[in-house]
């Protein structure tokens, strides 16, 4: 008889016929199919009458659920909108609006095994404590040096890929929190090496600088509901006003950076490049490992680039700005740990970067919650869909040019709390590409906005 | 294993190849100014170690192998926190009294809470300052380092640069010379598939299950893992493809051990264990039994469709090779697996199994005739075993033998020796000894040990005739010489071929004398 089952993250079928979806494995003798086909093939041996043997899953066994979500409006459009596209298809909605709810929704209604895939270890505890709230059930949890397969599962991108070869035969459901994740080279296999016929992906900026996002459909569907920033502002989430403020470097700082910056240009004169896209940088870095005037001109850069970021007037005017919000509970950001703990030191506030022991990261953010803490620095490990308790002012000391960034950020503070402005302040410093970067990063929003 | 960002190739017409550091006195050197840093540093934080690296970097060498280098030292040393209090606690202190008295805004405000944080902590505020961060990675200090030499780094060095790039392979085909139960095993455990084939010797390639589908760089990593028991053995050839990622290219890459043993570290390999009691009890017995029969643990692998076997043992003589396989203990999957396996062999195979745990199963097996199945009590039946390589070994003879009648061979050489001819044309000794020495072709004489031309006697003769008449008589030794100085060996059955006795004085062959026998 015809014989299927999950070998090492793909299917393996043995017996007299094969299916459109396999392929011929001369190493094995028999047909191997991508475990993303599982339910396809299922179909087809079925449509054939074929008598056959399926022994792929090994799921969780199923507990009793008892849910208490409600969805707001706009949430249950989401859900329609997926359900309709066969239980497939990505969810494009601001953070804060409350993704996690429609997927526990959906549990709810397939009511089988799921697994949700985050990029944090905060993430993992952050969904297990609302499924505990909302489905009241215990979730098992992979990464972070545990492994527990529940009915209701989360791990971290690395763990699922890292480990798809015994997990890929285990869930139904994959719930895909931040998705924009799953377009990377390596995670996409992912999508690749689990069985899961009901895929939900969830996101607030579904481009990708590097265009990948144009990879998701074929993994898990393409965007099935989209709601904007500006179309839940002031309703659900609350409204802010943006400030930017520019500063001079210290006449010293000045100095460095023009001459660095200046030896770097003259580099790429003289040898006629032209650095227009990442990805022209990106091959000028590579000839730095050989050419060791390259390497110089890019040490120069780099150098004149944090003398910008670092800016002593920078952080001046963050005095003057944190005397200012003396009352208000404010959220400072920077991309550099080194500038994150310059400013810990200095204003002696606490600070969240990836070497935060996690207790220490949890008791910070719980305090700053709570309002004991007044202020936090962090770097980029706050970016994605951490419950911070919300905050009343955001101040930006350095990014990147990427577009996603600077939604999350603002998404952070844009918690719905009553009768609450929020306020974003991004420093800058004059005349250097820091200004470029804070251009490239906020094409679709005019300079400064006054939400409704 | 290294950041893929201090892995330095050289790349050149679709071949690839790591930047090895050659164990030069310039490379030596940089490594040894290095270690000798580190030793320096001792009690130092581990930021004054990335200041040193700098320094090194600036003075020219290159910038990636300086890092990978310190990379590789820091994973051997030790480092700790010298704070007098627990950093994290200190924190906590200091973040609340920055709340109770606000945010400093100024040097003052600033002084004060830390100065307020010191008295409360019996310390001083500049040590509440120098331990405030104390545990971060930059600010650990170093302890200790795990001693290596110079050349050990380099090597280790040269390793790690390997198992980096083929993180980016896409298939990976080796060939070596040993430790196969291991290798075989570690690929299973890894998760990866495996293809082998002959080619002068087992080759194995190895990729993975969704290698089918595209290429992938999925199983790199599991790949690199694979490579030191490889490089473990003395000889070896290894070659993969990687996908580049800069420029998106497959390109070769390849080395042997020949050439690159000396460049890499190799790990130690544990010795050969016996997976049990009997085969170590029965590898003692048999190598005592001197049956001629040349024993050797975990041979090389042979084929069984596409998959391979590596029996326990093989026994060879004068060509002839046997494999041998215990079968103590087992599971039902196991046996059928390896049923599944045995059906497919085309070598000869002895199979020793416990009868205690025989079955029907075994019964698929009966009837393939490369496979001789003994059954054992308590005791490995060493005579069994014997009989069977006997008869083995005769029933080759005999196929030899007819193959050797039918022969028509002329020779040209005055003296053919029978191993030398055995193994020119790929057949047992005793064959060639049981054909030629019974039935010598004609104008030869057969010999203990070879053929011996007519013509070729005849100038022995002559030689010996000469020398006698020189001197009267003619002892042993010096007709030894003769004989030898002619190509041939075994002098006895010459002179008795030529008519000549050896008569004895005593038993001292010195004054053995030759004479002619009746004419």
């Amino acid at each position: 008889m015809l014989r299927l089952w999950f070998d090492k993250g793909t299917l393996l079928l043995k017996g007299e016929v094969g299916t459109p979806y396999g392929k011929w494995d001369p190493r094995t003798e028999s047909y191997r199919i991508k475990s993303s086909h599982y339910k396809d093939v299922l179909d087809y041996l079925g449509e054939s009458n074929l008598q056959f043997e399926d022994a792929v899953p090994k799921l969780p066994p199923l507990e009793q659920l008892k849910s208490n979500v409600e969805l707001r409006n706009y949430q249950t459009e989401a859900l329609n909108s997926w359900q309709r596209a066969g239980n497939r298809g990505v969810l494009v909605l601001p953070t804060a609006a409350g993704k996690t709810f429609i997927a526990l929704k959906a549990i709810e209604i397939l009511k089988t095994q799921t697994l949700i895939i985050v990029p944090t270890l905060d993430l993992i505890d952050q969904w297990r404590k609302r499924i505990r709230e909302c489905l009241n059930i215990e979730a098992g949890a992979i990464g972070g040096g545990e492994n527990t397969q529940r009915m209701v599962t989360v791990s971290t991108y690395d763990s699922a890929y890292l480990q798809a070869a015994q997990l890929g035969n285990r869930f139904m459901f994959l719930v895909f929190d931040e998705v924009h994740h799953l377009a990377s080279p390596g995670y996409m296999q992912i999508g690749e090496m689990y069985i899961a016929p009901n895929r939900m992906g969830l996101t607030a900026t579904y481009e990708r600088s590097d265009e990948r996002h144009s990879l998701l459909p074929q993994l898990i569907g393409g965007p099935v509901y989209f709601i904007g920033i500006k179309e839940l502002a002031g309703k659900h989430l609350s409204p802010y006003t943006y400030e930017k403020l520019l500063v001079e470097l210290t006449p010293e700082e000045q100095q460095i950076y023009g001459a660095e910056m200046g030896f770097f240009k003259n580099y790429l004169q003289e040898k006629k490049i032209i650095l227009r896209s990442p990805a022209d940088f990106q091959k000028f870095i590579m000839t730095t490992g050989k050419d060791k005037r390259a390497r110089q001109a890019l040490l120069a850069r780099n150098h004149a680039v944090k003398v910008a970021l670092n800016s002593e007037s920078k952080l001046h005017l963050l005095a003057e700005k944190l005397e200012d919000f003396k009352n208000e509970r404010v959220l400072i950001f920077t991309l550099h740990n080194e500038l994150v703990y310059t400013i810990s030191r200095r204003f002696l506030i606490p600070a969240v970067t990836y070497q935060t022991p996690r207790d220490e990261r949890r008791e910070i953010l719980a305090n700053f919650g709570n309002g004991t803490y007044k202020a936090i620095v962090t770097s980029q490990v706050l970016d994605e869909g951490v419950d911070v308790p919300e905050a009343s002012v955001g101040i930006v000391l350095s990014g990147t040019g990427s577009t996603r960034e600077y939604v999350q950020r603002l998404g952070r503070l844009l918690r719905k709390v009553e009768g609450k402005t929020a306020k974003i302040v991004e420093i800058i410093s004059k005349e250097t590409i820091e200004v470029a970067i804070s251009h490239r990063r906020r094409p679709k929003t005019p300079k400064t906005t006054e939400a409704p | 294993m290294l950041p893929s960002e201090l892995l330095a190739v050289w790349k050149r017409k679709g071949e690839i190849m790591p930047r090895y550091a050659k164990l030069s006195n310039e490379n030596l050197e940089v490594a040894n100014a290095l270690i000798d840093a580190y030793k320096e540093h001792i009690g130092e934080k581990k930021k004054a170690l990335k200041i040193l690296a700098t320094d090194l970097e600036d003075k020219g060498h290159e910038y990636r192998f300086i890092r990978a280098l310190a990379l590789l030292l820091n994973r051997r040393s030790i480092f700790i926190s010298d704070s007098k209090v627990n950093p994290s606690d200190l924190r906590k202190k200091i973040f609340h009294t920055t709340e109770k008295i606000g945010i400093p805004t100024t040097k003052d405000q600033r002084q004060r809470i830390l100065e307020n944080v010191a008295s409360e902590m019996a310390l001083t505020s500049e040590t509440v300052e120098k331990y405030m961060y104390a545990d971060l990675d930059a600010e650990l200090i170093l302890e200790k380092l795990a001693p290596l030499s110079a050349s050990e780094l380099l090597e280790e060095y040269n390793l790690s640069l390997t198992q980096t790039l083929l993180f980016d392979s896409t298939e990976l085909s080796f060939t070596t010379s040993g430790n196969w139960q291991r290798i075989f095993f570690s690929i299973k455990r890894l998760g990866l598939i495996y293809e082998v084939y002959q080619d002068n010797g087992i080759c194995v390639r190895i990729n993975g299950p969704a290698s089918l589908f595209k290429l992938t760089k999925r199983y790199g990593i599991q790949t690199a893992k694979l490579l030191p028991i490889i490089l473990a053995n003395p000889k070896w050839t290894i070659s993969a493809k990687i996908l580049w990622k800069y420029t998106n290219e497959i390109c070769n890459f390849k080395i042997e051990s020949q050439k690159h043993s000396s460049l890499l570290k190799k790990p130690n390999t544990p010795t050969l264990k016996y997976d049990s009691t009997a085969e170590e009890k029965f590898a003692s017995q048999f190598q005592a039994l001197n049956s001629g029969w040349i024993l050797k643990r975990e041979p090389e692998p042979i084929l069984a469709g596409k998959q391979v076997i590596i029996p326990d043992f093989s026994l060879e003589k004068s060509g002839i090779k046997v494999y041998l396989e215990i079968m103590g203990f087992w599971t039902e999957t196991y046996l059928t697996r390896k049923i599944e396996k045995l059906k497919q062999i085309d070598e000869k195979m002895l199979l020793i199994v416990n009868e205690a745990l025989a079955c029907e199963k075994l019964a698929a097996l009966k009837n393939k005739t490369q496979l001789n199945l003994i059954f054992y009590h308590n005791n490995i039946p060493l005579a069994s075993i014997l009989h069977y390589l006997q008869a083995a070994f005769n029933d080759l003879k005999t196929k030899e033998i007819e193959l050797l009648k039918d022969l028509q061979i002329k020779f040209t050489e005055p003296i053919i020796a029978y191993d030398e001819f055995a193994a020119r044309i790929g057949i047992s000794t005793e064959a060639v000894k049981a054909v030629l020495a019974t039935n010598p072709p004609s104008g030869y004489v057969a010999m203990n040990n070879n053929l011996v031309s007519t013509e070729k006697l005849m100038q022995i003769n002559e030689k010996i005739e000469e020398r006698m008449q020189k001197r009267g008589k003619l002892l042993l030794p010096e007709a030894t010489k003769i004989v030898e100085a002619e190509g041939a060996n075994d002098t006895s059955n010459i002179l008795s071929a030529l008519k000549y006795k050896i008569t004895w004085r005593g038993i001292n062959s010195e004054q053995a004398e030759i004479s002619k026998t009746g004419k």
